[in-house]
């Protein structure tokens, strides 16, 4: 950009127009950041209305606690289940409908489609799917022969798969999204590229793994990092489907859950609340830098 | 949703050989489709025929979506949705385009430094504030309201960043001279400046939209009234609401993916460019 | 390799890094716990500050003199002006049980053109909970409706004025109030909240798969060997999946169940009286009986003779086993409240060959030491720190819905139980009673005296919070967890809620 110097006349027009964003952001962001700070040294009775100081102590405590480990463990696998198994799928949906035929266009909308899903909506289409008593599935005569889980006592109510069959759900509802994405960035690869790749006497496999994935990198690199903030900030998903989840091991509450779930035990303490919405902050910031870190790096400021 | 690009000519098959390619595209749209199709099924089937035979379509009512609609409150959920949806989606483009302006066109000192303050603020996850953001709402007042609802989302980091990088990539010659002619700001602003960046306003627009329409945790936390349930949380509700009909659920499901689906065809192309602004290169 | 797939095992490490380094780290204390020191003595017992009096610790139903002590009750105070006083009630009910209850109030404005009473729906129970708690003096209504495992946080709460003390005041007959229903709301020896909305937990059980197995329909189980003989009747000759559908919810089996079973067999649940005679300190349900009947009750399920529908959010799932095509259950235990909707949902043919005739109800079964159970619902409190006339006009309310006639209209129309004796002899629930016996098994559950104070369920400021890891626990055994750990487990957790809950309210 051309270097113009500073002008002190642009300043109050420029705080003008910068300040409504200013405000909200720090009104709704910056500040409830501090406040929830402070109040994760705090713990306080079920109504809020009374609560006492506790001290730095109270973040380490919580990080070590029984029930935070256990929700950082859960969470790591739900995450380790959606992302592979997320971007796995949208390429190949994409690859799959990235032909040149008659009326591919139905099949590409047909794979965009759960991208006009909510959470709400995909999770409760799920729901009914795998209630053991009257869902589809269990209902399918030779499905419980085959897979016994499936209706005894059920998919969401077994501690083993549990965590699996939420994260499928979550999978699926993802799936549009990624389809769009991996679909767009396959556009953005030269056709001369694979031409050239195909002279040299490259089959169209050879051609996915030196051509395709490495040109798709920004994208998927992309896909990988919506899909894990996702992941580690899935509730919806939860709260209705499993409710935290068939014990004894809370087997689906996520650490998101943990914090703002109906049968979480640290709902009825705004404190240990605060400590864990803090903890579940410096968890994403973590993850945001070293994703931004590599994927910074591919993106141009226009600076 | 069509996109342009229609596969690579090398990879054109012709014949026989697109069979195989049909079936299996076919299969998987199954696959995919299957949980919509259960779900539409049983909407439409009576309550007491919807336990025989679920992947079957052997009887046919509205009477579900009726009743999902009238018991289930759906109406009051969808308004608010919209209401909220539309207020924000409004406000975020305000704020965005304001700032983004500030940031790109003017040049007072510490210009830099606020922007990154702002980008910063893109770290700061949602989740991490609610429990801050719940109180500071209910002592204004503003639970079970739609300034509740609302007002929090007014402005985001990530719209006033799209919003300067596209207006960085106008030429300066423009700005340099209409301020020639005497335009101000807000008049540049109006007359040049936004209606060459409308795609991408577009794109914004959409993307707030939608996301604010799907939005769960914030309703369900700040709107425990029936009358001020989004349609997010307010499925939650029909969940437990009627044992005697069953399909309840389903039907409720249907009637709140209508209006998304319905935004998302008629704005395809405005989808697949926001969805792609931040993972392409450039 | 290209620069993505380093980028993703670099990732990968960082995540299995992490979790090597946070799994090191894990103390295996609990949550509950954080910030506070475990090793801290429990807060000290009370001392009087000079000049005032103590209350003593009395056994629970001793009557005291306490109304020095206590908000007043004018309930005289309304006169004779010629504006209707309006008061606001607040509540969380739904669906039939709200329109029965506007019925009820119009009926109480026909009756009388001095108090009006504004309706106030807050979503649900947790919403006027909620509510009610984080407003200040200001903010709160005159009447409020709290549920039943509330008592402890209402009178902890120093913001409502005892009924005993408007009983007192007014003169106002109690005599034909079911024991057990008055009872439930009394600590201290003071009655806090007037009982309004009456439920009980039932067995619901399928008579036509009864008779296929060759049962009496008419003589329902009513122990657990019982269960555990008719279950296997049922499975082995084929009239049923399974015999009876139990959940773990905190509102049912999990939480609920668990302190009706201890009362039946004349246990207490906490100490102090279960809460009763002085605050709760610790919970005693850990102890051999409770995993004695855990034990028994994870054995029906690991015979098949039983079906853990777990946690039951919907609150319809065990219900809904019933529905099973598959593998039905022929029993569940429910909570009374439901009776309705069951009717209404067998008539509307959702589980195919089965009306709702051929459906029974019987006592909720357990030990059999003590008759009777703990009742559910929730009870009316006049709120404190209002005018004199809006505390009169609350009172005279409190008067009308708990009126036998008004009574007997409220529970033929909802399945609620009557508060009191005299509302079954009384059109229409005379009627109704005579018409369906079913809905008169949680009336009588209700209406078997006592004084042991194990009879009338525990007063526990955090109680929800307790039902909740009773209900975790619970869930945990059927599901194959080790009774006696889990309960321990559940029983500490517990405790450490009564723990916070006293340092922090007091």
């Amino acid at each position: 950009m051309r270097d113009v110097g500073w002008q002190w006349r642009d300043l109050p027009t420029g705080l003008v127009m910068i300040a409504p964003s200013a405000l909200v952001l720090g009104a709704f962001l910056v500040y409830p950041l501090v406040k929830t700070v402070s109040l994760g040294r705090q713990r306080c009775n079920e109504s809020g209305t009374r609560c006492v100081t506790t001290g730095w102590d109270q973040y380490s405590d919580v990080w070590r606690s029984d029930e935070f480990q256990q929700a950082l463990w859960v969470t790591g696998k739900f995450t380790l289940l959606v992302v592979p198994i997320g971007l796995a799928l949208g390429i190949g949906l994409a690859m799959l409908a990235d032909r040149y035929l008659r009326g591919i266009g139905i099949f590409r909308a047909i794979f965009s489609s759960t991208v006009a899903t909510s959470v709400a909506v995909a999770s409760l289409m799920w729901f009914f799917l795998l209630q053991p008593d009257v869902g589809v599935i269990p209902n399918i005569g030779w499905v419980e022969d085959l897979f016994g889980v499936v209706k005894e006592p059920g998919l969401l109510r077994d501690p083993g798969t549990a965590l699996t069959s939420v994260a499928m759900s979550s999978v699926w509802a993802g799936l549009g999204f990624t389809f769009i994405l991996v679909t767009a960035g396959l556009q953005g690869i030269p056709a001369d590229l694979h031409e050239a790749a195909a002279i040299d006497g490259a089959g169209g496999f050879r051609r996915f793994w030196s051509v395709t994935l490495p040109m798709l990198g920004p994208t998927l690199l992309f896909v990988v990092v919506v899909l894990t903030s996702r992941a580690f900030q899935a509730y919806g998903e939860i709260d209705l489907l499993t409710d935290g989840g068939p014990d004894p091991q809370q087997s689906t509450t996520t650490v998101t859950y943990l914090v703002y779930g109906d049968s979480s035990v640290v709902r009825s303490d705004a404190g240990l609340q605060a400590t864990t919405a803090v903890w579940l902050f410096v968890i994403l910031l973590v993850l945001a830098a070293l994703q931004l870190r590599g994927f910074g790096r591919r993106v141009h400021y226009g600076d | 949703m069509a996109t342009e690009h229609q596969g690579l000519e090398i990879d054109r098959v012709t014949g026989w050989r697109m069979a195989p390619r049909y079936a299996l595209l076919v299969v998987v749209s199954v696959i995919v489709l299957f949980p919509v199709y259960t779900t539409v099924i049983a909407a439409l089937k009576p309550g007491d025929k919807v336990l025989d035979n679920p992947l079957v379509p052997d009887a046919f009512t509205l009477d579900v979506l009726r009743n999902a609609w009238e018991r289930g409150n759906l109406d009051r959920y969808l308004l608010n949705s919209a209401v909220v949806a539309l207020v924000v989606t409004f406000m975020q483009v305000v704020t965005a385009v304001l700032s983004a302006y500030a940031f790109s066109f003017l040049h007072f000192p510490g210009r830099n430094l606020l922007f990154f303050a702002f980008l910063a603020t893109l770290l700061i996850p949602i989740e991490a504030t609610m429990v801050v953001n719940l109180q500071t709402i209910d002592s204004l007042g503003w639970k079970n309201s739609y300034q509740g609802l609302a007002v929090p989302f007014f402005a985001t980091a990530f719209g006033t960043f799209l919003m300067r990088q596209v207006f960085l990539q106008l030429p300066r010659d423009m700005r340099d001279a209409a301020t020639i002619d005497g335009v101000g700001h807000l008049g540049f602003l109006r007359h040049v400046a936004i209606p060459l960046v409308r795609p991408t306003i577009g794109a914004m627009a959409l993307f707030a939209f939608l996301s604010t329409w799907n939005m769960y945790l914030w309703p369900v936390l700040v709107a425990d009234e029936e009358e001020w349930r989004t349609v997010q949380s307010g499925l939650k509700q029909l969940a437990a609401a009627g044992i005697d009909e069953p399909n309840l659920i389903q039907a409720g499901t249907v009637i709140a993916a209508i209006p998304v689906a319905a935004v998302l065809l008629l704005f395809q192309r405005q989808l697949v460019r926001g969805l792609t602004a931040g993972a392409v290169k450039g | 390799m290209s620069a993505f797939v380093a980028r993703r095992r670099r990732l990968a490490m960082v995540v299995a890094f992490a979790a090597v380094v946070a799994a090191a780290c894990s103390s295996g204390d609990p949550i509950l716990d954080a910030g506070i020191d475990p090793t801290a003595p429990p807060p000290p017992p009370q001392t009087a500050a000079p000049g005032e009096t103590l209350p003593p610790t009395i056994p629970a139903t001793t009557t005291t003199t306490p109304f020095a002590d206590l908000p007043e009750c004018p309930v005289d105070a309304l006169g004779d002006g010629d504006d209707p006083v309006e008061v606001t009630y607040w509540h969380g009910l739904g669906g039939e049980s709200e329109e029965a209850l506007k019925d009820l109030v119009a009926g109480y404005h026909d009756s009388q053109d001095r108090v009006r009473v504004r309706l106030q729906n807050q979503g649900g129970y947790n919403e006027t909970i909620d509510k009610y708690l984080q407003s200040g003096a200001d903010g709160r209504p005159e009447l409020v409706l709290m549920p039943e495992y509330m008592l402890a946080q209402m009178v902890d709460s120093e913001s409502v004025v005892p009924a005993d003390v408007c009983v007192n005041e007014s003169d106002f007959d109690m005599s034909a109030f079911l024991p057990r229903v008055r009872s439930a709301y009394v600590t201290g020896g003071v009655l806090w909240g007037m009982p309004f909305n009456v439920s009980g937990p039932v067995l619901y059980f399928n008579k036509k798969m009864f008779r296929k197995a060759g049962l009496d329909p008419n003589k329902p189980p009513e122990t657990l060997e019982e269960i555990r003989r008719y279950s296997q009747r049922l499975v082995d000759s084929g009239a049923s999946g399974t015999g009876i559908a139990l959940d773990s919810g905190q509102d049912n089996g999990g939480g609920w169940f668990l302190e009706q079973w201890f009362a039946k067999g004349k246990k207490l649940y906490a100490d102090n009286a279960n809460g009763r005679s002085a605050p709760a300190t610790q919970v005693l349900y850990d102890d051999q009986f409770g995993v004695d009947l855990l034990s028994d009750v994870r054995k029906l399920v690991d015979d098949g003779l039983a079906a853990h529908v777990g946690a039951n959010p919907s609150g319809y799932d065990s219900f809904l086993k019933l529905a099973d095509p598959k593998r039905p259950a022929a029993m569940t235990i429910g909570t009374s409240a439901a009776l309705g909707t069951l009717i209404t949902t067998l008539d509307g043919g959702l589980v195919p060959g089965i009306t709702s005739e051929q459906f029974g109800v019987g006592p909720m079964p357990g030990p059999a030491t003590q008759p009777g159970v703990l009742l559910g619902g929730a009870s009316l409190y006049v709120v404190a720190d209002k005018d004199d006339e809006q505390t009169a006009a609350a009172w005279d309310f409190v008067e009308y819905a708990v009126s036998a006639e008004v009574q007997s209209t409220w529970a033929s129309r909802t399945g609620y139980v009557p508060v009191r004796s005299d509302a079954i002899d009384i059109e229409p629930l005379r009627t109704t009673y005579d018409d369906d016996p079913r809905f008169k098994v949680a009336y009588d559950q209700l209406n078997a005296a006592t004084e042991d104070p194990s009879a009338f369920g525990p007063v526990i400021g955090p109680l929800r919070e307790i039902r909740a890891t009773n209900s975790n626990a619970v869930g945990a055994i059927l599901n194959g967890a080790d009774p006696a750990a889990e309960l321990e487990k559940a029983a500490s957790q517990a405790n450490r809620l009564i723990r916070n809950y006293n340092t922090l309210n007091n």
